[in-house]
């Protein structure tokens, strides 16, 4: 490095730091200043309630004496969770968006003006047969809306093509404020809310038949449903390790496929009400890992090339996890299913934000609302705009049926923006869930919808536990600095190309 | 064969597409439906199970107004009014920055450009409860200049703008240097008014960033009269959320301009997420 500088350098280097001057003032000022205090304070019993002007306690450093605290406090784990939990939404709203976005990008030009009066005259004609059943038989205001509304959007969409559902799609997301948060709360009031408006009476149709369903027959039921979801964990360790016998997949996404597949497992046994059945997943997981060390041990060397088959582990292998979550919540729910029908008063809408555990799953359902068409949707666009036609053209000539080319071509296509997506939605979901706590649940009840975000704002602001809060949100930093490591060693392999 | 089997069912399955994306689309905008029908009904309708209104109630409307207690119009014009600054500040402090990082060359500046980019992923709240310490130490706390400060200065802004920037070919600032031109002529009326795309996307993201934005003005404002529209909203809900018909006349007023801004400036908006977003 050259350390004398020239006049013409420095000449330019003053010119560069004019331009960038006001930037970076604001820059030190509230970036970087705060940064460095706020590590400071992670260090610190600073404490509004202490040290305030009434009462001047002098601040004490306590080394890592938040650190400890939070890992050995229940409540950080417990938030920690709540977090980890919300996050599991992510997934359904990338492939929401995927599917808008497959969805969207057809061609909608038909080249004829006879075809759109074609598809309006249908449909018209099919919303007023379905409008005229409806009032007939119940004079519902909302059949006539819902189908209005369709129609409207069918024929602007006739018209417009494809940016006139983009931008309905985008609305949600794009709005996302208080506003619409305030409005959800509003959706999901349980007394007279339209979503138990429509759900209570449809469940008062369905308590009859599940109540005839005898108690040993919802147990058989759930136990059919554990066995295949056994068998589906089987079949996909099993797939894993063949994929990392054959070369196909590093010892990194062996583990990380791995872990994912046997997380909902070992979540088996922590539903007390499906232990039995827990034991059963955890049996045949366990098989699958004896497996796998055995073909780890028979398998000659370690694989060198850790990082193999990384996307493909973590996307597939999650998708697995995810079915596997979901197979598990029906083996709850078909297991409730008679018990909860000869309760008194049969099924009873949940109470949503105001009920311990459904208010996790509404704030998903609200966030997958925003999810589909969200940015995410753009960018799948933009990148399945950029698949080369000529791909699609081989895959016809050798006979592909649209699955297979959905799976064969668009699919890897897209792995470079599924990751990206990914990486994006997991640092914003950790970092997230402040908004909405604050504003429909208060993060309650009873802490269930509290996540790290929240928890920093309670300590910081309402508590008055600088200290503590800092080292809380250092705590979340690292967690999203991890993510944004792992996103430099293997994203750039995926997105810069 | 194959192919004219799919030209005979082009139609049929144009139908069901267009009815697949009309089902989401109705799905989708269903909230918002009822979040209107809902603005215009009586209070004593609101619970019931139909969605239309007996009477419309147009003057629900002109009611949040003028309601005890909730300054509605004061809170949207601070809201405006902050958005507005914020805006202006941060484009302009971001295209000049972007203008330093892309068009000139000076020592250190690609070791200074990745110190901008590391802080882009910090989480803001590490630094939330320091920045309110200097809000108090600078004495702006529940003043308007406190919610604009701290927001004016973007790194996200000064990194879409030196992408698009780059983009620009290099020849102009040699032509503009032979012409004579300062830097400063360079960066005004040659790569500003080239950057224009960047430039109105930066500008509808970040007003819309800021007109939403909750957790600063939550933390910094305490008298009502200063709040913005979020937190005017969250007060109105709090305190009067019973009265369901006004609060989402508030709600709808509040969504509205954020639906025609979108609905106006979409075409510029969409291939701003993609310049931001594939690259990043």
């Amino acid at each position: 490095m050259r350390l004398r500088w020239s006049r013409n350098e420095i000449k330019n280097t003053t010119i560069g730091m004019v331009f960038l001057l006001p930037n970076i003032l604001g820059f030190l000022i509230f970036t970087a200043i705060p940064l460095f205090i706020s590590l400071f304070m992670a260090f610190t019993d600073w404490n509004l309630e202490m040290h305030n002007m009434f009462r001047s306690g002098s601040v004490k450093m306590v080394g890592f004496g938040n650190f400890i605290k939070l890992f050995t406090d229940p409540d950080f784990s417990f938030f920690l969770g709540n977090t980890l939990f919300l996050m599991l939404g992510i997934p359904f709203g990338v492939a929401g968006s995927l599917g808008a976005a497959l969805l969207l990008n057809h061609n909608f030009k038909t080249g004829s003006r006879r075809l759109y009066w074609i598809i309006i005259l249908t449909v018209v004609m099919t919303a007023s047969c379905l409008m005229m059943l409806c009032v007939g038989m119940a004079t519902s205001a909302l059949t006539i809306i819902v189908c209005g509304v369709a129609g409207a959007a069918i024929i602007g969409g006739a018209f417009g093509g494809q940016s006139v559902y983009r931008t309905l799609f985008y609305l949600p997301s794009f709005t996302s404020g208080v506003a619409t948060f305030i409005l959800w709360k509003k959706l999901y009031s349980p007394e007279n809310g339209p979503i138990n408006n429509v759900l209570q009476p449809l469940l008062d149709y369905i308590t009859p038949v599940a109540a005839k369903l005898s108690p040993g027959m919802a147990a058989f039921l759930a136990g059919a449903l554990l066995v295949i979801m056994g068998i589906g964990a089987f079949l996909a360790v099993f797939r894993r390790v063949r994929l990392w016998h054959l070369g196909e997949c590093g010892i990194l996404g062996l583990v990380i496929g791995m872990g994912l597949l046997i997380t909902p497992l070992l979540c088996c046994r922590l539903w007390s009400a499906l232990s039995w059945g827990g034991y059963w997943g955890f049996a045949i997981a366990a098989l699958g890992v004896c497996f796998a060390v055995f073909q780890l041990w028979r398998g000659r060397s370690f694989r060198s090339v850790y990082d193999y088959g990384l996307t493909d582990a973590v996307i597939i292998d999650g998708m697995f996890m995810l079915g596997l979550f979901c197979l598990l919540g029906l083996t709850n729910v078909v297991m409730a299913m008679p018990v909860e029908a000869n309760a008194p008063g049969g099924y009873i809408a949940p109470k949503w934000l105001a009920d311990y555990y459904w208010a996790k799953p509404a704030l998903m359902l609200m966030g997958f609302w925003g999810a589909i068409g969200s940015n995410n949707m753009l960018l799948y666009l933009a990148g399945l705009s950029g698949i080369s036609q000529d791909l699609y053209e081989a895959a016809d000539i050798d006979g592909a049926t649209p699955f297979q080319r959905f799976w064969h071509v668009t699919w890897p296509q897209l792995s470079g923006v599924t990751f990206f997506i990914l990486i994006m939605s997991i640092m914003s979901g950790l970092q997230g869930g402040f908004e909405t706590a604050r504003v429909m649940t208060n993060g309650g009840p009873a802490g269930s919808t509290t996540t790290l975000a929240y928890y920093i704002y309670n300590e910081g602001f309402a508590t008055g536990r600088l200290g503590y809060a800092s080292a809380v949100s250092w705590t979340l930093f690292a967690m999203v600095f991890a993510v944004t490591i792992f996103n430099w060693k293997f994203g750039n392999k995926y997105t810069n190309d | 064969m194959f192919k004219r089997t799919m030209r005979c069912n082009r139609g049929l399955r144009l139908l069901i597409l267009h009815m697949t994306l009309a089902l989401i689309a109705t799905t989708l905008a269903l909230p918002f439906v009822w979040m209107l029908f809902t603005s215009l009904k009586r209070l004593d309708e609101v619970g019931l199970e139909s969605w239309l209104p007996e009477v419309f109630q147009w003057h629900n409307y002109a009611d949040v107004f003028a309601m005890k207690g909730i300054l509605f119009g004061r809170w949207y014009w601070n809201a405006i009014y902050v958005a507005t600054w914020v805006t202006f500040l941060q484009v302009f402090t971001s295209s000049l920055a972007a203008f330093s990082f892309a068009r000139l060359k000076w020592r250190g500046r690609d070791t200074v450009f990745l110190l901008y980019l590391a802080t882009m992923m910090l989480p803001g709240l590490v630094m939330m409860i320091p920045n309110y310490q200097i809000m108090i130490n600078l004495g702006l706390v529940d003043t308007l200049s406190g919610l604009i400060l701290p927001c004016a200065f973007s790194a996200f802004g000064t990194f879409l703008m030196r992408q698009f920037m780059l983009s620009i070919p290099q020849s102009l600032d040699e032509a503009a240097e032979i012409d004579g031109a300062s830097k400063w002529t360079l960066f005004w009326n040659v790569i500003l008014p080239l950057s224009r795309p960047a430039l109105v996307t930066l500008t509808i993201f970040t007003f819309i960033g800021n007109y939403n934005s909750m957790f600063w003005p939550l933390v910094m404002m305490k008298t009502p009269a200063r709040y913005t529209l979020p937190i005017g909203l969250m007060a109105f809900e709090s305190s009067r959320g019973q009265q369901t018909n006004l609060l989402m006349a508030a709600v709808a007023m509040s969504v509205i301009p954020m639906i025609l801004l979108f609905v106006f400036m979409q075409k510029q908006l969409v291939k701003g997420i993609m310049l931001g977003g594939v690259k990043g």
